[in-house]
């Protein structure tokens, strides 16, 4: 009995740490996507301004890869954000037009594992032309999933470890509870006040049945029952 | 008494909300130190550009004070940057020459300044861009609030698990324990069955007092009787109508609800899939196929919930004549290599084969777990069991969709999906351990034939319940939830994990509100009323998007679904048990037969007609239309019940039928 009851609270307490810990991890998850946004929000008006500036061109008939003026564009733009490594105008296929890192001009997209940001590059009939590409710092990122990580484990291990221990304390505290409720119970003095009203009015009934009733006498168990009052000296013991 | 049962649920409730709330304020910490400062350092990259434009214009001879413009431009960058309170152009000396917004009402707002320089490098005056810290703490706030879905999920978790391992048989002594002192607690002084293993030492005194008892009880008894005691006899009766004196109290029978944790997980395993199958698939279709994107992501939804519709009714004999666990053991098998060869799946046409084979596994698991709540229960109890069947579905279709996302984000879907498999196989142990065993029956019914159907189908007023409301819910529900959604969502470029919390939100709302408009319906009497009210609200909220396509029209259509499935769905399932009671006999099997068969059909059909209409005329009108067919049902079905009014149907509870809902 004592082995299933620890054991059972032990598993209790697993499973509050484990949903503890997966409720920490998924919090870390919302808090590193946010931050991916926030950064990815602030790269994105660069190249939101540069695929502005080829749709108008392209919209006055100037086909993409003859948008030569880019390249001083997208020089300008990635110069203006220090943690961007090089903006890209690639074609519907993927392949670099322009560049600010001359290295990438005709270089395939695709074929780059490198992380990167894109927005689309429409005409004046809502047909992806092409794509700017932003290749910025993946330290920016690693530095900022770190330090939440950080941050997150100082909240979730005490909580972890809080929550295993709370249910721990709380499991043994009811089993102790139980276990002396139960014993209480060896005793009928002891047992909670409908038990000792049902006693009773079984001991009157019973009484009364084996003397025998009086023809006609009105049957009174129920209020007996309902409303017998323990014995003297069975609530100092119950206190 | 509250019990160690009671008493540790409400403890892990207690503990699970402190230790997460505590998670959440950490969560709030980390986002105000690391989201805050990324705000500013956009604020930054902004001033730098629009510095930077305006040297050009100095650089080309345009007056540093006489530029045109610039208030303009500024108001673009608002408009595109809505956290900065403010943009301005200043002098040198102090001037504000141009502006776009107004932080006076912040007055230590965050900024940034840049100079803006002259080509010799003089500097002629600064672009100062000032946030707005509203919006910080509302970009923190809406961190908080997913974090808090995490938290409600985490909770959700929690408690199956501890439902799982308290189902189970290794804690029989407690629970032998527990009853004793709970009957106790209320007055019952019956003898209880069944042995309290590892507990006798502890029940023995009170079973010794209470048999004692009984035995005196039984030898007046039998004097009483033996010298004809009318009276007491009488008496002796009433005694134990109200003490359950000289009865023995069976042990409580958990085995209808045994299969909800096995349930659960195995639910859980198919809603993990629901925020990236439509993206997945989409995927998979690009490597190499000829199909529109719209039509690749609805086709594998559409022939799941086909096969899952078609496989309901033969599966109920199959399942019978299996034997429920078998049946459960078999379809978890089967799922669980479905997930994992959608997980591997080279070309889209194996995938849909894979999704093909998890339907089949996911139609026999949910016969044989709704065969065995069916075949363990009778009565009240049954409409008490089905409920916990239909609460592990609910839970699992909340819970599900976030955690899923979340691991196809950061594992990608092929991870997600080996996730689902490992889980079908957990749910097979869990059925394997703790489903009763029962044996082949070769000789058992063989379910609802066809011509059960077409008698059904001649009920009074069934076909115009099934299609006008029973249909078109489901077509709604699985055309928005499962298809136009996701795909919209991930278009405004939303990830898995934030498509999957938005998917929490009709499963939430269902959870909440069915047992109060179940309630409702019984009051009132009104089955027929808030069936043709459900419809009218889900559908309406659906026709809202043609108003402005949106996010917040998104969450609109999916409050409104919610509830509106919330308060026709358990009057939905009472009308159909009246009109199969009204019929009796075997014909009562064929009516649930043909309402599971129409009903899952609309969820085949759903998805079908969403992935047409969104590739031919766009979400929002394809949203509309969908929402149309809900509202044309609704106004068929009051038509057919204001002609039916002449004929009642019985009245069944609605919230009594709210277990057989799922």
């Amino acid at each position: 009995m004592a082995r299933t009851t620890l054991g059972l609270i032990a598993v209790f307490a697993l499973i509050a740490a484990a949903c503890v810990a997966f409720g920490a991890y998924f919090s870390y998850v919302t808090l590193l996507n946010a931050h991916r946004s926030v950064i990815e929000a602030r790269f994105g008006i660069a190249a939101e301004r540069v695929a502005d500036v080829a749709e108008q061109a392209a919209s006055l008939g100037i086909a993409l890869p003859a948008q030569g003026t880019l390249t001083s564009l997208l020089d300008r733009e990635a110069r203006v954000e220090p943690a961007i490594r090089s903006m890209d105008l690639a074609d519907e296929r993927g392949i670099v037009l322009f560049s600010s890192d001359p290295a990438r001009l005709g270089l395939a997209e695709a074929q780059d594992g490198g992380r990167g940001l894109t927005r689309p590059v429409r005409n004046d009939l809502n047909e992806v032309i092409g794509h700017v590409v932003v290749r910025y710092d993946p330290q920016i990122l690693a530095a900022g999933a770190a330090a939440l990580g950080d941050d997150l484990k100082v909240i979730a291990l005490p909580a972890l470890i809080g929550a295993g221990a709370a249910t721990i304390v709380i499991g043994l505290l009811l089993a102790a509870l139980l276990r002396r409720a139960a014993r209480r119970a060896a005793d009928p003095g002891a047992w909670p006040p409908a038990a000792r009203a049902a006693l009773a009015a079984a001991e009157s009934v019973h009484r009364e049945a084996a003397r025998g009733f009086p023809p006609g006498k009105p049957t009174s168990g129920r209020a007996s029952a309902a409303g017998a009052a323990p014995r003297p000296g069975e609530s100092r013991r119950r206190a | 008494m509250i019990g160690l049962r009671g008493g540790i649920t409400v403890a892990i409730v207690l503990i699970l909300c402190s230790a997460l709330a505590f998670i959440g304020w950490g969560a709030e910490q980390a986002a105000q130190r690391t989201i805050a400062p990324e705000i500013l350092a956009k604020a930054n990259t902004v001033a730098r550009s629009a510095a930077d434009l305006i040297g050009r214009a100095g650089a080309v001879g345009v007056p540093f004070d006489r530029l045109e413009g610039v208030g303009d431009y500024f108001e673009s960058l608002r408009a595109a940057n809505p956290e900065f309170a403010q943009i301005s152009l200043v002098s040198a000396g102090g001037a504000e020459l141009a502006r776009a917004g107004d932080a006076s009402a912040f007055a230590a707002a965050p900024q940034a300044r840049i100079p803006v320089p002259d080509p010799s490098g003089r500097r002629l005056g600064d672009v100062l861009v000032l946030v707005d810290p509203t919006a910080v703490t509302a970009q923190v706030g809406a961190v908080l609030v997913d974090v808090a879905f995490i938290g409600i999920v985490s909770l959700l978790v929690a408690l199956e698990l501890v439902a799982l391992v308290v189902g189970s048989r290794g804690i029989g002594a407690l629970m032998a324990v527990e009853r004793r002192l709970k009957a106790l607690g209320r007055g019952v002084l019956a003898r209880h069955e069944g042995s309290p293993g590892a507990a006798g030492a502890l029940v023995s005194p009170i079973d010794r007092h209470v048999g004692a008892l009984a035995e005196r009880h039984a030898a007046i008894r039998a004097a009483a009787e033996a010298r004809g005691d009318a009276t007491a006899l009488s008496r002796l009766a009433d005694l134990e109508t109200r003490t359950g004196l000289g009865r023995v109290q069976a042990a409580e029978s958990e085995a209808a609800v045994a299969v909800r944790p096995a349930l659960f997980l195995f639910m859980l395993a198919e809603e993990l899939t629901r925020p990236f199958l439509p993206r997945f698939a989409q995927s998979v279709a690009a490597a190499g196929g000829s199909l529109s994107p719209d039509l690749a992501a609805s086709l594998p939804i559409v022939a799941f919930m086909a096969v899952v519709a078609l496989c309901q009714v033969p599966f109920a004999g199959l399942s019978e004549r299996l034997g429920r666990r078998r049946g459960f053991v078999i379809g978890a098998m089967l799922a669980a290599m479905g997930y994992a060869l959608s997980a591997v799946s080279p070309s889209y046409a194996l995938f849909v084969a894979a999704r093909v084979g998890t339907a089949v596994g996911y139609a026999l698991v949910f016969v044989s777990s709704q065969g065995h709540v069916v075949d363990f229960s009778a009565g009240a109890a049954r409409s008490a069991a089905l409920a916990v069947f239909v609460r592990a579905i609910m839970v699992a279709s909340l819970c599900g969709p976030p955690i899923g996302g979340v691991i196809a984000d950061r594992l990608g879907a092929p991870a997600a999906f080996t996730a689902s498999a490992g889980l079908a196989l957990v749910a097979l142990v869990v059925a394997f351990l703790t489903l009763p065993k029962t044996a082949w029956r070769a000789g058992a019914a063989a379910g609802v034939g066809l011509s059960d159907l077409k008698d059904a189908a001649r009920a009074p007023g069934l076909m115009a319940l099934l299609f006008g409301c029973a249909f078109p819910a489901k077509f709604l529900f699985a055309a928005l939830c499962f298809l136009l959604v996701p795909l919209e969502l991930q278009r405004l470029g939303y990830s898995s994990a934030a498509i999957g919390r938005f998917q929490m939100i009709y499963p939430v709302i269902m959870v909440l509100a069915v047992p109060f408009f179940a309630a409702m319906a019984d009051r009132f009497d009104a089955r027929g009323g808030f069936v043709v009210a459900g419809a009218l609200v889900s559908g309406l909220g659906a026709m809202a998007m043609v108003l402005n396509p949106s996010i917040a029209f998104i969450v609109v259509a999916l409050v409104a679904l919610g509830y509106g499935q919330a308060m026709s769905i358990a009057s939905q399932s009472a009308l159909v048990a009246d009109t199969a009671a009204a019929l009796g006999g075997g014909r009562a099997a064929g009516v649930l037969g043909l309402f599971r068969l129409v009903e899952r059909s609309g969820n085949a059909a759903g998805p079908a007609s969403a992935g047409f209409l969104m590739a031919s005329v766009g979400f929002a009108l394809a949203t509309a239309l969908i929402g149309t067919v809900a509202v044309a049902g609704a106004a068929l079905f009051a038509l057919s019940e204001l002609r039916m009014k002449q004929s009642p149907r019985r009245a069944s509870s609605a919230a009594a039928s709210e277990g057989s809902s799922a």
